[in-house]
């Protein structure tokens, strides 16, 4: 058993689609248990039975439109006018443009290749430290993971079986923790920077915001429905998606239609790489509970600690581990079956685990070795990966403090739940 | 490989990849057109297609196979690369190929047993939506796997370029 389990990391290791170990490593142990191989298809077709999946395609397409489109540009050019005049305020607006930003197009990287490009000169141009502008928006590629519709935030709740409504609310708190957090970091750093981009003026923020009206209501739309309950969360992506096509494509035209196919295969390759994760995994985590894994991981774990707080503490450490080696979507959907009985032992709440996951592996964006913001800033602003996480350890220090917080202090993510 | 093998390969290509695309488009297409006109017609005319939720939901099953065999011939299939991307040429061409060959025999296999299971569900006359036949729908179940097994097993018999 050891062997094959060796044998199985080795492939990974060699680049084997993760979908496939899992797969033969479920198949391997349903084998050894005398079940019937057939089990694996019959799990993979438990894909048809989960209603809420269909809002992975629809967001993550909308995301893709949205990110071709202009309205990264727009999005700049708005809150540049809203908060352009205060001193620091660039570093503040571009936080905040893309955690809106990343929490619709799902945290794939697209913020730092849409957004970053536009932000990162402009902040050169206001006299902000380059060290400081790359560390910036490296992470703000994946800030606004917390946010409703994010797509780790729905993959959640679906393995996890919890209602992505509350997980939605629950995100609120936290990411603002970080936002607040970066944006006071920033703020202070840049003390010094005494001129502002712009001068506050009512032509340029009439003008942007006539540029941005067809996507102002996006977030009110989606956001209102689902937070007011009058769209599910299913009803929510459809009618982003519909929404995106008729204003991006019929409305301003800014996508010609020969680029659609284009853009359906690129956002549906991403859909169709987690879903086979997803599908295999049902399979594989079937098999680790029948054969009792999660109580066999509770019991090791109880030899070495001892109540909730030490619990967390464990958890971090292992998820900064696994979000350092595996991206977000394979983490979520491999470990979260096998954490969440274990930690509700240690009586930690599915909803305050959802937003710690997260949480934790959103600081897997930003270590070495498999960092995806790191690459993706390294390979847009051509700088080596070194220098990209010298700049960013700063931000990542301080994440790794709202994270601890965000762990120790359940309150934070629970208590907007609380007064549902 | 003779050249009329490497034309024909190239021209199944063409095709798969288009096949792939139309695919994609309509079952998206479909989810987005579905989707909406049932909260159309919920709020609107407080009523809705019942036949609608479960197609919805055998469309997204559709759509992960699909996407699942276009991501196998874009190579974005999720994978970690952290040692192969620091191999030399030769080296990681033989990783590619021990991991594509490897993948090609498991999703071989996962077609194998998911035939089975179509074909027991067919015997059984097992049905969704009420009356349909379930095996409709789970045919897409051996057909992807077979179409990944043989996109990886082309893809191990022509390990990627040099870089």
């Amino acid at each position: 058993m050891i062997i094959t389990g060796l044998l199985l990391l080795a492939l990974v290791l060699l680049g084997a689609p993760l979908f496939a170990v899992i797969a033969a490593s479920a198949m391997l142990g349903f084998n050894r248990s005398g079940i019937d191989l057939s089990v694996v298809a019959i799990e993979f077709f438990g894909i048809s039975e989960m209603p809420i999946l269909v809002a992975i395609p629809l967001f993550t397409f909308a995301g893709f439109v949205l990110s071709e489109s202009g309205s990264a540009r727009r999005l700049v050019r708005l809150s540049n006018a809203l908060l352009g005049w205060l001193p620091g305020g660039l570093a503040i607006i571009s936080l905040a443009a893309c955690a809106l930003f990343t929490a619709f197009t799902g945290a794939s990287g697209v913020t730092i290749v849409a957004l970053g490009a536009l932000l990162y000169p402009a902040l050169a141009q206001a006299g902000y430290e380059d060290r400081f502008n790359l560390g910036l928006i490296t992470t703000s590629g994946s800030l606004g993971l917390l946010f409703a519709p994010s797509l780790p935030l729905i993959l959640y709740g679906i393995v996890a079986g919890v209602s992505i409504d509350q997980l939605f609310l629950a995100g609120i708190l936290p990411g603002m923790l970080m936002l607040v957090v970066l944006s006071g970091y920033s703020f202070w750093k840049n003390r010094h920077v005494r001129q502002s981009l712009s001068k506050a003026s009512w032509t340029e923020v009439s003008g942007a915001l006539r540029e941005a009206t067809w996507e102002l209501p996006l977030p009110v739309i989606v956001l209102g429905g689902i937070y007011s309950g009058y769209f599910a969360v299913s009803e929510a992506a459809a009618v982003t998606a519909l929404y995106v096509i008729l204003v991006e494509m019929i409305i301003l035209r800014e996508i010609p239609w020969r680029e659609l196919p284009r853009i359906i295969r690129e956002s549906m390759v991403l859909v169709g790489a987690i879903l086979m994760i997803l599908g295999v995994s049902l399979a594989s985590t079937n098999y680790m509970i029948d054969a009792g894994v999660p109580q066999r991981l509770f019991e090791i774990i109880d030899n070495y600690v001892a109540g909730q707080a030490m619990f967390l503490l464990a958890m971090l450490v292992f998820l900064l581990i696994l979000g350092a080696l595996l991206d977000i979507f394979s983490a979520i959907v491999l470990v979260v079956p096998l954490i969440l009985p274990v930690a509700s032992l240690y009586g930690v709440h599915p909803v305050h685990l959802g937003i710690v996951f997260l949480a934790a592996m959103e600081l897997g964006y930003l270590t070495p070795p498999v960092g995806l913001n790191l690459f993706i800033s390294s390979f847009r602003f051509e700088r080596s990966i070194v220098d990209v996480f010298r700049a960013t350890f700063p931000f990542f220090l301080l994440l790794l403090v709202t994270v601890v917080i965000i762990a120790y202090w359940p309150g934070l993510s629970l208590v907007l739940l609380n007064l549902q | 490989m003779n050249a009329r093998h490497a034309r024909w390969l190239q021209q199944a290509a063409l095709w798969g990849r288009w096949l792939e695309n139309a695919v994609l488009f309509f079952l998206l297409g479909g989810l987005i057109l579905l989707s909406a006109s049932q909260i159309a017609l919920r709020n609107i005319f407080s009523t809705g297609l019942p036949w609608a939720d479960p197609a919805v939901r055998m469309m997204v099953l559709w759509l992960a196979l699909a996407g699942g065999i276009a991501a196998g011939r874009d190579r974005k299939q999720i994978a970690i690369d952290v040692v192969t991307r620091l191999l030399p040429d030769r080296a990681r061409r033989i990783a590619d190929t021990v991991a594509c060959l490897f993948t090609s025999a498991i999703t071989t296999a996962v077609a194998w047993h998911s035939l089975r299971f179509v074909r027991d569900s067919y015997a059984f006359g097992d049905t969704v939506f009420g009356t349909w036949p379930a095996w409709i729908f789970q045919i897409i179940l051996p057909i992807g796997f077979a179409a990944i097994a043989y996109r990886y097993f082309l893809r191990a018999l022509m390990p990627e370029p040099d870089r």
